[in-house]
C-alpha cells in the first residue's frame, strides 16, 4: 500500500528516452538498482525480489519444496524441454501434471517461453525484436507507456529504480508491441503482464511471451473497447452459478457488474491480486491450460468470499461486496489451498466456450456486433502448438554459456572441480539421456556420492584458509 | 452496514481524467493522507471512503477511481452509476490533459446523473515552474460550464481537503434544496438503504430489499 511520502527527490523525472546508455552503465556499476534509490539493507527483500513484504510474502505460509525434490523436477523438466514436441504430443498429461505441481524456479522462465509458444515465435522471427527495438515508436503511445514504467511492481527490486534496467526493458517490450501491432496500441494492463515475464526472462523472450498472451491466451483483452473482458466478466458471472449458488444470488441481488471486481483480476492474470508464490503457480497452470485457469481462480475467490451465509450477512450492499472482494483473506490465496481448489473447480474448456457462445449471443442482442473481432482463443500450450507447429529447429535450446567439461559419470569418482558444478541451466546437452541415468550433481549428505564432494569441498576450504593465512602474514597492517 | 460509524448521507464521488494526472493520489491523500510517487497504475476500479462533518451533518464520501486511459471508457457505465459528484482532474503541467476535459465532460453527461456536481481540478501545483495551463483560462472554462474549480497538489496536500469538501457541500446543497427530487440522486440516509436512480432503464423490480 502507499506509504507516506516526503518529497522524494526526482532528479529521475527525466524521460527514459533521453538517458544515454553509457550514463546508465555508469549508474549501474555503482551497485544494484535498489541501492541507487536509497533502499538500504534493512528493507528486507524476499526471495522473489519484493521489498518490505510487498506482494504478501509470508514465512509461515511459504510452501518450500525440499531441495531433493526440486532437483528431481529440474531434471525432468530439462528432459521435457529437450524433447518438447514429443512430450507435448504424446505425453501432454504429464506436462500438465508437472505444471500443476509448480515449475522449478530455475526453469520457470524457459518453461513459460516454451509453453506459450513464445520460443517458437522467437525462432521463426529472428531479428524481428531487434528491428522493433531500434525503431522510434509512436510518441503518443510512448508517452503513456512512460507514465506507467515506474508504476508496475514498484516495490520489486527489478522495477524500483527509475530509469533502471527493469524499467528500461519494460519500456522496450511495451514499445515493441505497439510497433508490432500498431492497430492495437498500448493498453495499460499489458505492463504488469510484461513485468512478470521480465522477472523471468530477457526482454526479447518477454516480448514474445507477451505477444502470445495477448493474441493466443487472452485475445481482445487489451484491445480498444475492451469487449473481450466484458464478455469474460459475464461468463465468470454465469459460471458462478454452478460453483456457488449463494455467491451467484448475492451478486445478482446487488446487481454487481462483473467489471467492478474482475477487471484487474483477469487483465493482469491475478498478478496484482495474489501473493507472489500463488501468482507463479497460477501462471504455471495458465500457460499450460489457458484461460479456464483464470476463470477457476476467480470462481474460487468468489466462492470463498461470498459463498457462505455468514459472510453475506456482513455484506449488505454493492459497495460492501466490492470491499470484501478487494480484501480477500490470505488463507484463500495461499499457494497450497488455492491450487488445490482450482484443480477441483468443475469448469472445463468446453464449459467456457459454451458460455462464451451464450454470452456472445446476448451481447449481440444488447449491443450489436462486436467492434473488435478477435481471433478465437487458444486454450493452452497444446492448442497453440497445434495451431503454430514448430520445426525441430525452432525448439532447439541455444545455450549461451557452454561448460567445457562434461558432467561427471554416474559413479562417484575423483573430485569435481568448481567449474564442473556449473548451473545445469546452461549446460549443453546434445542428447538427453533417460531420466534415471542423469546423476544428481547436488547430492545431499548421506548420498553415496556425497562423501566425495565433502572431501573435495574440505580440500577447497583448507586451501582457502591457507591462502588467507598467507595473505595475512604478508599484508601490511591496514588503517 | 460494514464498520458502523453513524452517518447521515453517503455520497458517491468519481475521479475522472487522463492517465497520470494524479487521480489515485488525490484519492489516497484525501482518504488516507498518503501520497506515493510510484502508486500502481489503476486497472479496474479502486475506491476508498472517508467520513467528514459538514454543516453539522456526517457525510460518508465514497470515492471511486478508475483507469484514465481512453480504452477503459468502454467499461465505465457501472462506474458512474449512482455517482452524485465528480472530480475531473487534469495535470497543470501537461496541456494535453487539459485539452481532453471537454471530452470527459461529454462522457460524464452521457453516463452519469444529469444533476451530478462537477469540479474541475488542476492538479500538481507543486510543479509550478512547469505549468502549461494558466489558472485563469481553466477558471473561465469552469465558470462557463457550470463547474466548480480548484487547483490542488496531492503531493503537498494543498487544497485537497477543500476540493472534496466543496464538492460534498455542493452535493448536499442540491440534495437538500427542492432543486432536485430525492429519488433522482442516490443520496442515502440512515433510515433507508441505497436506492437506485429512478428511471434507470435496467431496473425491473424494486431494488431496496432489507436483508
Amino acid at each position: 500500500m502507499a506509504k507516506i511520502e516526503n518529497g522524494r527527490q526526482s532528479a529521475d523525472s527525466r524521460s527514459i528516452r533521453t538517458i544515454s546508455s553509457s550514463h546508465m552503465d555508469d549508474e549501474s556499476s555503482l551497485g544494484s538498482d535498489s541501492e541507487i534509490n536509497g533502499f538500504t539493507n534493512d528493507r528486507h527483500t524476499d526471495k522473489y525480489g519484493f521489498i518490505g513484504g510487498a506482494q504478501q510474502y509470508s514465512e509461515e505460509s511459504a510452501q518450500d519444496v525440499p531441495p531433493e525434490v526440486l532437483r528431481q523436477r529440474e531434471v525432468k523438466w530439462l528432459d521435457m524441454l529437450s524433447n518438447w514436441d514429443k512430450w507435448m504430443v504424446k505425453r501432454h498429461k504429464k506436462v500438465r501434471l508437472r505444471c500443476q505441481k509448480g515449475i522449478p524456479p530455475s526453469l520457470r522462465g524457459r518453461a513459460w517461453l516454451y509453453l506459450s509458444g513464445g520460443k517458437v515465435k522467437r525462432e521463426q522471427n529472428r531479428g524481428k525484436f531487434e528491428e522493433l527495438d531500434s525503431q522510434a515508436g509512436d510518441p503518443k503511445e510512448l508517452d503513456v507507456i512512460e507514465k506507467d514504467l515506474h508504476r508496475q511492481f514498484p516495490f520489486h527490486e527489478m522495477f524500483v529504480s527509475r530509469g533502471g534496467h527493469g524499467q528500461q526493458d519494460l519500456f522496450r517490450v511495451l514499445k515493441a508491441y505497439t510497433l508490432y501491432r500498431p492497430e492495437e496500441g498500448y493498453c495499460q494492463a499489458q505492463a504488469p503482464i510484461a513485468a512478470v515475464l521480465l522477472m523471468h526472462m530477457p526482454a526479447e523472450d518477454a516480448f514474445w511471451g507477451l505477444v502470445q498472451i495477448c493474441e493466443k491466451y487472452l485475445p481482445g483483452y487489451y484491445s480498444a473497447g475492451l469487449e473481450a473482458i466484458q464478455l469474460d466478466g459475464e461468463i465468470l458471472y454465469a459460471l458462478t452459478r454452478r460453483v456457488s449458488p449463494l455467491a451467484y444470488r448475492h451478486l445478482e441481488k446487488h446487481k454487481m457488474e462483473p467489471i467492478l471486481y474482475m477487471t484487474e483480476w483477469f487483465m493482469c492474470a491475478f498478478s496484482r491480486t495474489l501473493p507472489w508464490a500463488s501468482v507463479l503457480r497460477v501462471w504455471d497452470m495458465f500457460l499450460c491450460d489457458g484461460v479456464k485457469i483464470i476463470f477457476r481462480v476467480g470462481l474460487v475467490l468468489l466462492k470463498c468470499m461470498l459463498g457462505t451465509r455468514e459472510k453475506l450477512k456482513a455484506c449488505q450492499g454493492q459497495y460492501e461486496t466490492m470491499e470484501l472482494l478487494r480484501a480477500i483473506e490470505p488463507r484463500y490465496m495461499q499457494e497450497g489451498f488455492l491450487v488445490r481448489e482450482v484443480l477441483e473447480v468443475p469448469v472445463s474448456e468446453r464449459d467456457v466456450e459454451r458460455e462464451h457462445h451464450v454470452q456472445l449471443k446476448r451481447w449481440r442482442k444488447n449491443h450489436g456486433e462486436l467492434h473488435c473481432k478477435s481471433p478465437p482463443r487458444m486454450h493452452g500450450a497444446r492448442a497453440i502448438m497445434a495451431s503454430e507447429p514448430p520445426s525441430r529447429q525452432d525448439l532447439r535450446q541455444n545455450p549461451t554459456i557452454i561448460v567445457e567439461s562434461p558432467l561427471p559419470p554416474p559413479q562417484p569418482t575423483p573430485q569435481l572441480k568448481k567449474g564442473e558444478k556449473k548451473s545445469k541451466k546452461e549446460g549443453s546437452m546434445k542428447k538427453a539421456p533417460p531420466v534415471m541415468e542423469i546423476p544428481n550433481p547436488y547430492p545431499l549428505p548421506g548420498d553415496p556420492s556425497a562423501s566425495t564432494e565433502i572431501s573435495s569441498a574440505s580440500t577447497e576450504i583448507s586451501s582457502a584458509s591457507a591462502y588467507s593465512e598467507r595473505l595475512n602474514s604478508t599484508a601490511a597492517p591496514r588503517q | 452496514m460494514g464498520s458502523d460509524e453513524a452517518y447521515n448521507f453517503v455520497f458517491k464521488v468519481v475521479l475522472i481524467g487522463e492517465s497520470g494526472v494524479g487521480k489515485s493520489n488525490l484519492l489516497s491523500r484525501f482518504t488516507k493522507n498518503e501520497f506515493n510517487h510510484d502508486s500502481r497504475t489503476t486497472i479496474g476500479v479502486e475506491f476508498s471512503t472517508r467520513t467528514i462533518q459538514l454543516k453539522g451533518l456526517i457525510i460518508k464520501a465514497q470515492i471511486w477511481d478508475t483507469a484514465g486511459l481512453e480504452r477503459y471508457r468502454a467499461i465505465t457505465s457501472a462506474y458512474y452509476r449512482g455517482a452524485v459528484g465528480a472530480l475531473l482532474v487534469y495535470d497543470i503541467t501537461k496541456h494535453l490533459t487539459y485539452e481532453s476535459v471537454e471530452r470527459w465532460l461529454k462522457e460524464l453527461y452521457d453516463h452519469a446523473d444529469p444533476h451530478i456536481v462537477v469540479m474541475l481540478v488542476g492538479n500538481k501545483t507543486d510543479l509550478g515552474s512547469e505549468r502549461s495551463v494558466p489558472t485563469e483560462e481553466a477558471k473561465d472554462f469552469a465558470e462557463k460550464n457550470g463547474l466548480l474549480f480548484l487547483e490542488t497538489s496531492a503531493l503537498e496536500s494543498t487544497n485537497v481537503e477543500t476540493a472534496f469538501h466543496n464538492v460534498l457541500g455542493e452535493i448536499h446543497r442540491k440534495v437538500s434544496s427542492k432543486e432536485v427530487t430525492r429519488g433522482s440522486i442516490s443520496a442515502v440516509s440512515l433510515a433507508s438503504p441505497i436506492p437506485r436512480a429512478a428511471g434507470d432503464p435496467e431496473e425491473k423490480k424494486p431494488c431496496c430489499k432489507n436483508l
